[in-house]
Formats: C-alpha cells, structure tokens, sequence
C-alpha cells in the first residue's frame, strides 16, 4: 500500500510537472512582445530587485500596510516549502535529525496558521470573498491539510497514507488551479522587474525624503 | 487666435451628459455576437506571452486595494484593482484556459457578452486612469495596467469608447492635433509668442524658430499650450535662449499627445506617433523632445517604438532632461528668490512610474525655489491625481474622477504648498479643478514655467563668475 501510495507521489509529482510545463509552453505560444524603445535603466538591477529587496515589506505600500497578511502569507510558503522538503525525505527514505524534524514542525505549524488565518480573512472579509472562486478556497484548503498531516506525521506514521494522498491530491490540482503560480509567480515578478528596470523606475534611487 | 486665459478653460465636467450616456449604451445593446468575436480576437491578438503569464498568476489576494485611488475613496469592489483584473482574467479563462472552458464556475471564467462589455465599459474607462500603481503593489508583480489597456483595445475594436475620448483621437487624426488648431493659427500664436519672448528678454534677436532644419532639437507640445497655457512655450523658449540652444518647432506634426494610448486603438497611435518621426526626418533633427505631458511622454518614449515596430534613430527626452542637463552644465543659471512661496511637486504616473523621469523635475525645481516640500507618498509611489487614462476627456465619469481626486487633494493639503509644481497639462487640469472642489487655495504651474521665473537671462556670460 505504502509503496503503492510512494510511486503515487512520484507519478502525481511528474504528471504536475508535465502538465504545468505544457501550460508554460501555451502561455510562451502568445508570442514574445519585442521591445525596440531604448532602454533607460537596467533592466537585470530591476529583475534583481523585483525578486530580492522588492518583496521586502518597507519596500511596497500594500505589503508594509498590510503586516499581519504579509508575514501570514510568507510562513504559509516557509512551512509549505518544509513540508515539500519532508516529503522529498519521506519518498526517498533520507534520514533527517530529530532537531532538524522539531525545526520543520515547528515551521509546518506556522505555515498552517498563516495558511488558515488566509483562508479565514478570505471568508470574513466581504470584499475579499467577493474576488474569491471555489478553486481560492479549495487550494487553500487542500495545502493547509497537506501542512497538517505533515505536521501529524512527525508524530505518527501511521499517518503516512494520509500524507502522502493529500500530496497526490495537491500535485494534481497544481496545475489546474490557482497553486500553478508557484511557477508564475517568479515568472511575473521577472517580467515586472524587466519592465520597470528598462525604464528606470526600479530599483529606486536613494533620496532623502 | 485668440488665446484664452487659463482659468477660462476648466472644463464644466461636473454636468453628467446623458446624451453621450445613451449613446454608448445604444452601441452596446447594439452589439452583435460577431462583434463580440472580433473584439475576442483583437484580445487575442494583443495578448503576449508576459499578458498572459500574468493572467495565470493572479491569487487574489486582495492587497492592490490601497494601492487604488478609486478603491480608497470611493471603497467598493468594483473599484478594486483585483476586482477589475478579475473581470480580464475571467473572460480569459473562458476563452483561452482549459480548465475555464471546461469549468467556468470553479476558476471565475467569464462569458463574454454585453453584459460583460458594459461592465468592462464601467471599470476599464470609468474606474481606473492606467496609472500603474496597483502594479506596483501587486504582490506578485502583475502589470494590472497593461491588462486593462488590452482589454481597453479589445472594446475600441467595437467602437465601445466613451464619446468624449474617441472625439480627441478623432480630432488629432484629422486636423493633427487634438484640440483641431488649424496651422495659421498656430504659426500666428508662435509668432505672438516670440515678439513676448523678446521683450522679456529685452533681445530682438530672440526666435521660437519654426522648421528650421538641421536643428539639434525639435520640441513638441501639448495643443492645449496655445489653446489655454502659451506661457508654458513661452517659457521653454526662454529657456532654450537662454541656454543658446538649436532647437525648433514644427508647424505641423507637433501634437506630443496621443490619446490613442488611452482609447487602447494601438493603429491610431501609432499613426499619430509617425507624425512626429515624420517632422522629425523632415527637419532632421538629433533629439525629439516632448513637452510636460505625461502620457505623451509615455507614448512617445515608450510605447511609439513598439506600435510602429521599429527602433528609433534619434534620441526621445523629456523637457526635464534637457533643462535638468542645462543647469548641471552650467548652460542655465537659476536664482530660487523670485519664487518664495512653498512648492510642492506632483509626479505624473505616465512620466514618474512608468516613464522613469523621477529625479530631473527634483533637480530643476530644487534650483528654481526657495522652499521645496515632498508631497507624501512621492516619486514613484505617488498616487495619481485622477486625470489620467483620459477620464478629463470622459463627462460621463466626471464626478467620480473629481471623488478619486480626493486623495491627491488631501496630499497636497498637509504640504501647506502654495504652489503645486505639475509637469503634465492632463494632471494640471485635474489638480485646477481640485483646487476648486477642494478649495486647496494653490497655483498650478508646469516645471518650466517656475524655473523660467528663476531664469537669469545673461547675454554677457562673464556675469556668471559673480553668480
């Protein structure tokens, strides 16, 4: 069974990279939009920053006013990356340190409150709600049980098939909801950082204002 | 001509036209669906691979929302950056996804219909002037402005465009230029204006050279300059003087404005952007330079290039580069004392944070004021003044616009300025009709307007060792 739900894993892992690569490869189909207006910055400082110092709270409006959503939203993906990690371990049988396994649980738990708290102001606040489908709601869920059962799991494992079902679930559904922007989301802020870069506008000039 | 007075020309945007209301609305009722397949295929066309790529990546999460000065002051969801996206993303989905063909419901996808149209109608041109700052914030990098200008295009394909605005890029391309000025009248006002020139600089010599050829700069201006504000050339001709500069006008092909960025018609942009490589290879001149207009620099510094699909053989600048480059060079001398009064500086969306002119109107204006106070937000983040994405030339949204403008009235208000320094003649208009509704009780001038009071016109150059 274990073995069976081990390939699973693999398979699902696979089958998501396939098929989100082939929705790259349709999205690449639009055609590149060239650019001949000459440069006025530079456009791998405004990658560099897009990526680096322009996810830093101070650095965005909507970030620095919104603290409590932007570390919610950043413990969400810490304790979702460890959870990936745990994973990775658990499918090719790597040995992990007790220390190293309270680290990740104690991450795997904040991940799951960021996550939750998300999904909580996502169905309290009515303007929220009113930008939200069922795949917002459904994604969200999907990976806070993920989080949850990983964190059940580094106590128990008798929780192994549960773990590794919600990892099948989760790598089937990457591609067909909203969690595909774990590729889009560096794609975007590449693209966002070439734009402002070539025009000078990032990364800002020091001043003092 | 006869040249209005400034205050004069305050457009009455406040009486609603429920003429024009009725015609758009006719157009849309009268919509066909092989209509509305064109405009899905214009969509289509005018989608990229970075477009679509930020298409998948919206999470909706919501954090745009104070980003957006029509959010802020008017707090309903369908003024939310987010929200609007949503409506692109939607019919995206529909169309081109998968999972939004299979599973409309699931993912937000959207059938396109009139419904739809009218309800894009309302966002893309009634609450939202492409001011990039939801971009900015966007935790995910998304150009939400570039998105709704696409989606702007794909309804222009149906002639779906407010009337006021369609007008405007109707208007330039047929008279070439956007208020219809007919060439005698603009060589007339020149003319007027370089007899003004000379007796202020007291040198009979002093021209506002008209296609004069093999000039190193031709500059363009905003056709509301010899409409309503000819103090503005005026006083980029003292400027020039005084610099000893080579530089020239055209007596056609001189419009810096394209309204066709704003109606999303990339066609009829593109052509209006000919017409200043045209008068540029006519007078064979080194460096177009664009006069204080935000979009225009936008247009012809960013985007022309990519409508016409080509690369330029000539520089584009702003004013502000040159005047900024005169005063590091020594070739201007400023004296701030005849300027007193608090300035405080509005940055103009199209020219700041999409067009990357941020420190140059600082460095002018530093040097031409006695007292320069930052407004808050500033540069790059400053919020838009309500002006933009063409809503002056759209009555219908009048009130909202002047409700949006709230926010910019508020940050000028705690600078306690007196004057309010605006180098775009769209964002000078929308901060003279703040100032009314607002009763800010603040001057409105360009930036080359407050340095030429500060000019020191030297015609003996050793005057300057005592400077």
């Amino acid at each position: 069974m274990l073995s069976f739900l081990r390939f699973g894993v693999i398979f699902s892992f696979l089958l998501s990279v396939i098929a989100l690569s082939l929705l790259v490869m349709k999205t690449f189909s639009f055609g590149k939009k060239p650019l001949y207006a000459k440069p006025r910055g530079d456009a791998k400082k405004g990658i560099f920053y897009a990526l680096g110092r322009g996810m830093l709270p101070w650095e965005k409006e909507s970030s620095g006013k919104h603290l409590p959503s932007y570390f919610a939203g950043m413990l969400y993906h810490a304790g979702i990356f460890s959870a990936l990690f745990y994973l990775l371990s658990l499918t090719f049988s790597l040995e992990l340190s007790r220390l190293f396994i309270s680290l990740l649980r104690f991450l795997f738990v904040l991940g799951f409150l960021g996550g939750f708290t998300l999904l909580f102001k996502r169905i309290l606040l009515p303007q929220i709600r009113k930008i939200s489908y069922p795949d917002d709601f459904t994604a969200n869920i999907i990976v806070d049980l993920f989080l949850i059962f990983a964190f059940v799991h580094t106590y128990s494992m008798r929780a192994t098939p549960i773990f590794f079902f919600l990892a099948i679930v989760m790598f089937l559904y990457i591609p067909v909801g909203k969690i595909r922007h774990c590729f889009f989301f560096f794609y975007a802020r590449i693209l966002f950082g070439l734009f402002y870069g070539r025009r000078g506008v990032l990364p800002p000039k020091p001043h003092k204002s | 001509m006869k040249l209005k007075h400034r205050e004069n020309q305050i457009p009455n945007s406040m009486s609603e036209n429920a003429h024009i209301k009725d015609v758009l609305e006719e157009k849309i009722i009268q919509l066909k669906p092989e209509d509305l397949k064109k405009a899905l295929q214009i969509f289509r066309e005018k989608l990229n691979q970075e477009y679509a790529a930020y298409l998948h990546s919206c999470v909706h999460c919501g954090l745009c929302a104070d980003s957006c000065h029509y959010y802020l002051t008017h707090e309903d969801v369908q003024s939310l950056p987010a929200y609007k996206l949503s409506l692109v993303q939607g019919v995206f989905k529909k169309y081109f996804s998968f999972v939004g063909k299979n599973f409309p419901g699931w993912t937000g996808a959207k059938e396109f219909n009139q419904a739809m149209v009218g309800e894009w109608v309302d966002s893309f041109f009634g609450r939202c002037t492409l001011c990039g700052r939801c971009s900015l914030n966007c935790s995910l990098g998304i150009n939400i402005h570039l998105l709704i200008r696409t989606a702007r295009s794909a309804l222009a394909s149906m002639g779906i465009v407010p009337p006021g605005l369609q007008s405007t890029v109707d208007t330039a391309l047929e008279k070439g230029n956007n208020m219809g000025i007919v060439k005698e009248d603009w060589i007339e006002t020149v003319e007027w204006l370089e007899q003004e020139l000379q007796d202020e600089v007291g040198d009979k010599q002093a021209r506002l050279p008209m296609d004069k050829k093999g000039a190193r700069l031709l500059y363009t201006v905003n056709p509301k300059e010899p409409m309503f504000f000819p103090l503005s050339i005026l006083a980029v001709g003292k400027m020039f003087y005084a610099a000893g500069e080579s530089w020239t006008l055209s007596s056609d092909n001189y419009d810096v404005t394209n309204y066709g960025y704003f109606t999303g018609n990339d066609e009829a942009a593109a052509t209006m952007s000919d017409r200043l490589v045209q008068s540029m290879k006519k007078l064979s001149c080194k460096t177009l330079v664009l006069a204080e207009c935000g979009h225009g620099f936008s247009a012809a510094r960013w985007e022309a290039p990519e409508w016409l699909g080509k690369k330029y053989d000539f520089e584009v600048k702003s004013i502000l580069d040159i005047v900024a480059d005169y005063i590091r060079q020594g070739r201007i001398k400023l004296d701030p004392s005849p300027n007193p009064n608090p300035v405080t500086l509005h940055d103009p969306c199209n020219l700041v944070r999409l067009g990357g002119i941020v420190e140059e109107q600082r460095y002018i204006l530093k040097h031409a004021v006695s007292h320069f106070i930052e407004m808050s937000p500033n540069r790059e983040k400053n919020f838009c003044c309500g002006g933009g994405g063409g809503q002056l030339a759209m009555t219908r949204f009048s009130q909202r616009r002047l409700k949006a403008g709230q926010i910019k009235a508020d940050q000028i208000r705690k600078t306690g300025a007196k004057i309010v320094a605006a180098p775009c003649h769209n964002c000078i208009d929308q901060l003279m009709e703040l100032n009314k509704h607002y009763k800010l009780g603040v001057e409105v001038k360009t930036i080359c307007e407050i340095a030429a009071d500060a000019l020191l016109i030297i015609r003996n150059k050793d005057q300057f060792k005592n400077i």
